[in-house]
């Protein structure tokens, strides 16, 4: 299968001065799941929100499907959908369903087809029979299945989640990650961060360490966790010696 | 997180769930006028098909009167001052620190009068919130501002959205804010200044800080002011209804 996502020597510097990140290169295949682990301020939320045209690099380009982001930014939102770290300052909608149809109308689709996509994401995330509730009052877990469903509804094909596991609890990490692990299996490429491994080493194709906006490491997760703790990333117990490598969903 | 109040939209199946929003505003408009212009009979009339309405839908009354609880005790000062202040036979009299004070008849009527009305006009508004989609209010506002030139109606309706969404965010956070602060010790501040600035800034900085998120969460989703609106459409049990409350505020404002 082909590139979906190529970046080539991205830089970006803050209005301030700060480099959020500096020099990336790094190419994703389609149907990937990829992990991008690091400490506070490596990066990751940089680099993830030039992949839809949110930050224009400062030096460098992103091209999705061989198409420039910054020539198209409308087509990578639509391609690249993006559940972000905190689940409240996401909803838009009044009610789960109004919420998950943001998307669709925006991209202007017709009242039949919206609904007929909102049923269908309701459906994936089973958030179906709270379709007329306030998303407000949905739990943690929820709440974030509820921006999963949103970004369903507009047909990306990436999906990318910032640290998707903070501030769950475990029952709501384990729905969390059945959810992103039945998407991939959908044939979903996958781009999450996170800064502790143990939840989600065990399922990824590829790890990434990032330090200081570079990658440090970048391979297959057996071989690369080793290295985690040098950059500041707590090594998962699972990888160990001696521990069988398990997965948060047995 | 914020709590469901009866100001919120419910789902059903009723008549009203099933209307026009465009009539159910012009209905709103209509009734609240009539409502204004009525005497105790019409009142009466008024309140008896609101209840009806209200059993039809399943609003809860104790769910209604909850919600409205402040505002009820706000019309017990308007009541009282109404009765206290309006010229007539007094029914009630009292010295209080040496001055008379007189409840009279005409206050009492008064009173009565535009406290009826208010409550009413307050039922109005809730039957309507909680019969209609938030999105469908929004694309009314769209819908009636659009004739006016200068007025970008798009964005006057998104503004309206996100204005009534971050209402009860600010509020649970003005709670956590005021409760970290008192756990710290706040109370023990006597200078209220001081209170309000160390409440202030730390809560406007956070509402900014979360209204920012949600414009790149937004952004993220696609967001154009050019996107599909939610279908208004009109049938003959709307204008049925019509035909049924131009009769309704004749009825009350004659009665
Ligand atoms: N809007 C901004 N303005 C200035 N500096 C920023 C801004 N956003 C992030 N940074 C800085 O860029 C660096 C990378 O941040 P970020 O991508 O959020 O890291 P991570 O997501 O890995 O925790 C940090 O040093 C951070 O302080
Ligand atoms: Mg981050």
């Amino acid at each position: 299968m082909g590139n979906i996502l190529e970046i080539k020597n991205l830089k970006h510097h803050f209005a301030d001065g700060t480099p959020g990140i500096d020099g990336i290169n790094m190419t994703v295949r389609e149907g990937e799941f990829v992990l991008i682990a690091g400490q506070n301020g490596s990066g990751k939320t940089t680099l993830l929100r030039h992949l839809n045209g949110l930050l224009v690099p400062t030096v460098g380009s992103v091209t999705l499907a061989g198409i420039s982001v910054s020539e198209n930014p409308a087509r990578a939102r639509q391609m690249v959908g993006m559940v972000f770290q905190d689940a409240d300052s996401q909803i838009v909608g009044e009610t789960v369903r109004d919420d998950v149809a943001f998307g669709p109308e925006n991209l202007c689709l017709d009242r039949a087809e919206i609904q007929k996509r909102v049923s269908e994401a309701l459906e994936a995330v089973r958030l179906t029979e709270f379709a007329d509730q306030s998303p407000h009052l949905l739990s943690g877990g929820q709440k974030r299945r509820l921006a999963i469903a949103g970004i369903l509804a507009m047909k990306s094909e990436v999906l990318v989640f910032d640290e998707p596991f903070s501030n769950l609890d475990y029952p709501g990490v384990r729905q969390i990650l059945r959810q992103i692990l039945s998407l991939h299996q959908a044939g979903h490429t996958i781009l999450l961060t996170t800064h502790d491994l143990e939840k989600v080493f065990a399922h990824a194709d590829r790890l990434i360490i990032m330090k200081d906006g570079k990658i440090a490491r970048d391979g297959s997760p057996n071989e690369v966790v080793r290295d985690a703790e040098m950059f500041g990333v707590r090594q998962p117990c699972a990888s160990r010696p001696g521990i069988e490598i398990g997965s948060w969903l047995n | 997180m914020a709590e469901l109040t009866a100001f919120s939209f419910r789902t059903g199946n009723s008549l009203l769930h099933g209307l026009d929003a465009r009539f159910k505003l012009v209905f709103l408009a209509l009734i609240s006028f009539a409502g204004l212009k009525a005497y105790l009979p019409g009142l009466f009339i008024l309140t008896l098909a609101l209840a009806a309405v209200m059993i039809h839908t399943r609003l809860s009354f104790l769910s209604v009167l909850k919600e409205i609880r402040y505002f009820l005790i706000l019309l017990l000062f308007v009541f009282a001052a109404r009765a206290l202040s309006t010229p007539g036979v007094p029914v009630l009299e009292a010295d209080i620190l040496g001055k008379t004070m007189a409840v009279t008849g005409e206050g009492l009527y008064h009173g009565t009068l535009i406290c009826w009305r208010l409550i009413l006009t307050v039922l109005l508004g809730l039957l309507l919130v909680s019969s209609t989609r938030p999105s469908e209010i929004r694309a009314v506002m769209g819908w009636f501002l659009a004739p006016f030139p200068f007025i970008p109606e798009k964005r006057v309706a998104t503004m309206i959205g996100l204005t009534v969404r971050f209402i009860p965010l600010i509020l649970s956070q003005a709670k956590e804010t005021s409760d970290a602060q008192r756990a710290r010790g706040i109370e023990n501040r006597k200078n209220p200044v001081y209170r309000l600035t160390k409440f202030a800034i730390p809560l406007m900085r956070r509402t900014f800080e979360d209204a920012d998120k949600l414009v790149i969460a937004m952004e993220a989703r696609c967001y154009t002011e050019n996107r599909t609106e939610p279908e208004l459409s009109s049938g003959r049990a709307d204008w049925v209804a019509l035909v049924g409350v131009v009769c309704l505020c004749i009825l009350i404002v004659v009665g």
